[in-house]
């Protein structure tokens, strides 16, 4: 039976330690490569996920180890939609911009992979607080290359 | 991960690592790596031939090395880029910012390291 086939959403949740970074990346993984996406596309789509959470480890909860991650992963016959939910201090998405690439830095890079990456992103404000960020990867044709 | 430092000739560092860099292992090489470009250090290498993961922690940690290399002016080089680390370097236009190497053989070619 493949992943294609399983009615409704997968959920991980995970503590908002770095250490944990790992299992959300095997997830995304295995996940990814069973709906068939090109190898370059999953990984681009891991690193997405990777970055995204550690954001929210460095940001949303200021390195606190020991706060929640929730990731929901909704597969659809056109696409996979991915959601990260934290409880953390709501950082104002309108400030999740990435660096200008141009200008050799530390920093700054995880925002412009996760739009690299992703097809469409958009981060909410839940009124109970923290951040909801929506990540949505189109899914290939199986035949025919891109459309 | 793994970290290991050896000077393979006077002057000459080189830090291997192994497994994945990530949020998680970056600060570890961070510590490492930097301390590297001390006076008397003429060429920095990164060996990367065992890392199939990168995010960018660990690019920003490079970077960092990057800074210090050339406020130096000592040389730096990374070694053995994988296809998906090197995707990564692509993605965040850096591929053309730091001096790449296949292997240490290709880097070294014609040089004895010390025994």
């Amino acid at each position: 039976m493949s992943l294609e086939e399983i009615h409704g959403p997968v959920f991980l949740e995970v503590p908002s330690d770095p250490a944990s970074l790992f299992l959300v990346r095997c997830l995304t993984d295995r996940l990814t490569q069973r709906l068939g996406f090109p190898q370059s596309e999953v990984d681009r789509v891991v690193l997405a996920v990777d970055e995204a959470c550690a954001n929210i480890i460095r940001h949303a909860y200021g390195g606190r180890l020991g706060e929640r991650i929730h990731l929901t992963y909704l597969v659809g016959e056109e696409r996979l939609e991915i959601r990260i939910r934290d409880f953390g201090s709501g950082t104002d998405p309108v400030h999740f911009k990435p660096r200008e690439l141009a200008d050799v830095r530390p920093g700054g890079l995880g925002i412009h992979f996760i739009r690299s990456a992703m097809d469409r992103v958009e981060y909410e404000t839940p009124p109970d607080g923290g951040t909801l960020l929506t990540m949505i990867k189109l899914r290939q044709p199986k035949e025919g290359g891109k459309e | 991960m793994t970290i290991e430092v050896k000077e393979r000739t006077p002057g000459v560092s080189v830090v291997a690592l192994a497994g994945d860099v990530d949020m998680s292992t970056s600060p570890r090489v961070r510590e490492v790596l930097l301390p590297c470009f001390q006076q008397g250090t003429s060429h920095v290498v990164v060996d990367l031939s065992r890392v199939s993961y990168i995010d960018s922690s660990g690019i920003a940690t490079l970077v960092e090395g990057l800074q210090l290399s050339r406020r130096g002016g000592i040389r730096f080089t990374l070694v053995g880029v994988s296809p998906s680390v090197d995707a990564v370097f692509e993605l965040a236009y850096l591929k053309d910012v730091f001096e790449m190497a296949p292997g240490m053989d290709e880097l070294f070619q014609g040089e004895l390291p010390r025994g």
